[in-house]
């Protein structure tokens, strides 16, 4: 770009941006570059069950991913495959081809019957990989990619002699090639501005069928992304609307929030059986599943106002849930039932959940510093510098201790230099929650000894752990830290300085929408920000012409 | 002002709070407006007072049918029917049971052979309480026996069940057949137990409550060593929209003891394979909560029928041999020693008096199982709050 269209460009972007302030339009950003990110395991899985079917069991895990800007979504922009995981996702890939090419499921999953069972039918096995490739690929495959599937399966099934045996193995192929484990988005010219460029329409419709739906595009939206119409805002309008009615709206905002809330640490959850014989892993499961029944209530099925999920006392039980709780359920041999915690009981909103107030406990004791700092990083996106390598836990964790209750315990901390500083951050929040023990139930004393639940959050003073969703609902800075996870998700990237303006913009129309996240769903898919893409340093080739769809 | 901690109050009425709202039984005879508290029975056996030399019991245990049957053969019967000692005695016990003149089970026919006199209980002591008459209740209602002196000096106690069964090996303490009684329910939820004490207004003392008695359709909650867990959900076995099982008593609590009236109680039974209904006529019964609210045990007496009993230790058959038992005696011995609720026709007592130890912890007691939704009403911390203000 030359100098003098820069300057051209910034002067009408300036212009732009005083007739936004003006008439509250929305800011202009130019983005980050496109990404390429590696899919989550609950992606990976769900894609699976969206193609192949429920029925197809997956074994096996991904490697971790480095949590990022507090969603593992975002790590996985900056994720590698170990030769160990890269392992796994083979034996992945080799049993979903075996369930998927199965005598059970071939009849529905593969459009086709061969010639000969025992034979290669290139016929046959091009329609399947056609079809299957593209949902897998999120694009039509290119002739070559085809072509190749199709030779695997025909070596594969003269090898074997099976047929199916060798789809399975060109399946296996396309389960296990970058083209499906790594999004990558694919840039290209932008007619509408000079220079510049945007996101393909496949890589759009990728991102915007992850964002609402937490799987690949179906088949709709990558037709539409094939047609090249839904650059079109109408047609993008109609694509979000449409992905916002649908049912699988939920299963998407279901994966966002299980993202953002560290649930997968649940799965690790250990308690100490000795103190606590109440809790299991069936508890730890429930626990998770509750919570994420309890927000999509409120946000979707009430189309509730965000906050609210601080405060709500109604919540689902399930019969190991009601032990911890201390409630009485209808079904103890299974099943979920609808049961809203009483005025006057503590239990308030999310915060108060087992999901919450367990995971961020310590095995065998409640943890006022690790609560409040997940409820300034995760609910608030707060930082809380981590320990200095220097601490010394020794006078914390002396079994000689004169003290008996969390509070005076970490009052060693507030009086060293070294620890006070981030303590102050998290203690007065998470000694506020102290009525709950690191299982998740309630309690007024420790070893005997009364407990002072007393609490502050950023000025908001509490009497005891009921007034921690008070406190948080009432922090702007949760409703705001919605917004930039959301974003983050939607775009698997940190947020970028060009972007803080727009941030603050959407946070007002949540605000105005009454903080309704729904509303606030719709407002980031269908915004230009989404998909704004620079132009990719290392990338510059692709500008010039994708190599998608090319057959 | 009462005593305990305020964590351990609270605790103790952690059973209470949810059950309001969800009892949608209405008591017969309800107590006045008040709290419910549930436990689900965990253990119940036969009080059996033991000494550590087994003095309650001078000529010894008793001995087992097999022993009977192995003591008539002949040396070349023991051949045959052992393959000259080879078979184990386990292998032994059918054709052990079939001793009768004609081959007949002794246990389903325990009148066809004669064999010596069972061995009693000659113990002055034995748990249990006096059902027969100081009380005015069951006054007229029992036959002559003798009575035991209570392990704390109480006169009068009548427990012929331990009497009875007292020096069987199998019946007591840790014997098969009480183990397996339990050690079965924990396993197939059959036969569970449920209490439930409503009308209760302060549940260390109270005056005047109800005491309502379930069986439970819901296996026990465990933890993962298999200990008893407190505070689970059960529901009511219900047909037709009703308990299956309701009794009901009046009682009261002093100083964290429930202490019944006497009433007739159906109670749901399985054990060693056998199902029953059982009905405990003039059961009274002594309940300690604890102090966290999360348990209770305690004694309960009654007069247990005697063609049930023996329904059900006819039943046991061949497992005699193991838990050394032998019915036809005991037959015998338990119609000799019957002492209530004598037949207004013969005058012969046709039920037991007993005693029963059992164990608890507290349950929610699911009246409307059904239902998808529940309200707890008012939630135990509030109720806490209140009781303790």
């Amino acid at each position: 770009m030359s100098r003098v269209r820069g300057v051209a460009l910034l002067a009408l972007a300036l212009s732009f941006g005083i007739l936004a302030a003006c008439g509250g339009g929305t800011p202009a950003t130019r983005g980050a570059e496109p990404g390429m990110r590696l899919l989550t395991e609950p992606q990976y899985r769900r894609i699976i069950a969206d193609i192949f079917g429920e029925q197809i069991t997956i074994g096996g895990t991904f490697d971790p991913l480095v949590r990022t800007n507090g969603l593992l979504t975002v790590g996985s922009s900056d994720a590698h495959i170990t030769p160990a995981g890269l392992e796994q996702l083979d034996r992945m890939a080799r049993s979903i081809a075996a369930q998927v090419t199965s005598e059970e499921n071939r009849d529905f999953l593969i459009p086709c019957a061969p010639a000969d069972a025992l034979s290669p039918d290139p016929q046959c096995a091009r329609l399947f990989f056609r079809d299957t490739g593209r949902l897998l690929y999120r694009r039509p495959l290119s002739k070559d990619e085809l072509d190749a599937a199709v030779a695997v399966a025909d070596a594969a099934t003269t090898e074997l002699g099976s047929f199916h045996e060798g789809l399975a193995a060109g399946l296996a192929g396309m389960l296990i090639s970058p083209s499906f484990l790594f999004v990558i988005e694919e840039v290209e010219p932008d007619p509408d501005r000079e220079g510049a460029v945007r996101l393909d329409a496949y890589a759009k419709a990728a991102r915007l069928s992850f964002f609402l739906w937490g799987t690949s595009p179906d088949d709709e939206l990558l037709r539409v992304a094939e047609s090249g119409e839904l650059h079109a805002p109408r047609m993008m309008k109609k694509q979000v609307d449409r992905l916002l009615d649908s049912p699988r709206l939920e299963q998407g905002l279901r994966l966002f929030f299980d993202d953002m809330l560290n649930f997968e640490n649940i799965a690790r959850l250990e308690k100490d059986a000795i103190i606590y014989p109440a809790f299991s892993t069936a508890v730890a499961n429930d626990a998770r599943e509750q919570t994420l029944r309890t927000m999509m209530d409120v946000v979707l099925r009430q189309d509730g106002d965000y906050r609210d999920v601080f405060t709500t006392r109604k919540t689902f039980l399930s019969g190991p849930l009601g032990r911890i709780y201390r409630v009485p359920v209808s079904r103890p041999d299974g099943g979920w039932m609808e049961y809203e915690f009483p005025e006057g009981d503590p239990r308030v909103g999310i915060a108060t959940h087992i999901s919450f107030t367990a995971l961020h406990s310590h095995a065998g004791r409640s943890s006022p510093t690790l609560r409040g700092k997940a409820i300034r990083e995760i609910l608030l996106c707060q930082r809380v510098p981590d320990p200095p390598g220097t601490v010394d836990f020794s006078k914390f964790n002396d079994p000689q201790s004169p003290a008996h209750t969390a509070r005076e315990r970490l009052t060693v901390h507030s009086i060293e230099p070294a620890c006070a500083g981030c303590h102050k951050l998290t203690d007065p929040v998470g000694l506020g929650m102290e009525h709950i023990d690191g299982a998740g139930q309630l309690r007024t004393s420790e070893e005997g000894y009364p407990i002072d639940a007393t609490g502050e959050l950023d000025g908001f003073d509490f009497k005891d752990v009921a007034g921690i969703g008070p406190a948080l609902r009432e922090n702007p800075a949760a409703p705001a830290c919605l917004v930039n996870r959301l974003y983050s998700y939607a775009t698997a990237r940190t947020p970028v300085r060009n972007e803080r303006k727009y941030l603050k913009h959407l946070e007002h129309r949540f605000e105005d929408d009454g903080f309704k996240v729904r509303a606030l769903l719709r407002e980031i898919a269908l915004g230009e920000a989404m998909y704004a893409v620079r132009q990719p340093a290392a990338r510059t080739a692709a500008v010039n012409g994708s190599p998608r769809g090319k057959s | 002002m009462m005593s305990t901690s305020l964590f351990a109050r609270r605790a103790a009425f952690v059973s209470l709070f949810g059950l309001l709202a969800i009892a949608a039984q209405a008591p017969l005879h309800a107590a006045a407006n008040g709290q419910s508290m549930g436990f689900v029975v965990t253990t119940w056996n036969i009080a059996s007072y033991e000494t550590r030399f087994v003095d309650e019991c001078p000529e010894g245990l008793n001995v087992g049918y097999d022993e009977y049957w192995w003591r008539s053969l002949s040396k070349p019967d023991r051949a045959r029917y052992t393959d000259n000692g080879l078979k184990s005695r386990l292998e032994r016990y059918f054709n052990a049971i079939r001793r009768g003149p004609n081959g007949e089970d002794v246990c389903m026919n325990p009148t066809v052979v004669k064999d010596p006199p069972h061995r009693l209980v000659e113990s002055e002591k034995a748990y249990g309480m006096d059902l027969d008459g100081k009380d005015g209740v069951t006054a007229g209602r029992s036959c002559p026996h003798k009575e035991f002196t209570g392990i704390d000096g109480t006169k009068g106690v009548d427990n012929q069940l331990y009497r009875l069964l007292g020096c069987v090996y199998g019946f007591r303490s840790y014997g098969q057949f009480e183990a397996n009684e339990n050690e079965n329910r924990k396993s197939n939820g059959k036969g569970m137990t449920l209490i439930e004490i409503t009308g209760v207004d302060n549940p260390r003392n109270d005056p005047e409550v109800t005491v309502n008695f379930y069986r439970s359709i819901d296996l026990y909650t465990l933890d993962g060593s298999g200990r008893f867990l407190p505070h689970g959900s059960y529901r009511i076995d219900t047909y037709g929209g009703k308990p299956r099982y309701a009794s009901q008593v009046r009682g009261k609590i002093v100083n964290g003891v429930l202490i019944t009236e006497p009433g007739d109680v159906n109670l749901p039974f399985y054990g060693n394979y056998t199902y029953q209904n059982r009905l405990f006529r003039d059961l009274r019964m002594r309940m300690t909560l604890s102090k966290d609210g999360d348990s209770a045990e305690g004694t309960a007496a009654a007069y247990f029928d005697l063609d049930e009993l023996m329904f059900y230790i006819g039943g046991l058959g061949p497992i005699q041999s193991t838990a050394i038992s032998n019915c036809p005696s005991i037959y015998v011995a338990a119609h000799e020693i019957a002492d209530g609720y004598p037949d207004p026709k013969t005058g012969e007592c046709t039920a037991l008096s007993s005693a029963f130890v059992f164990k608890a912890v507290s349950a929610f007691v699911v009246h409307d199982g059904a239902a998808g939704t529940m309200s707890a009403g008012q939630g135990w911390w509030q109720r806490v709050k209140e009781w303790f203000r």
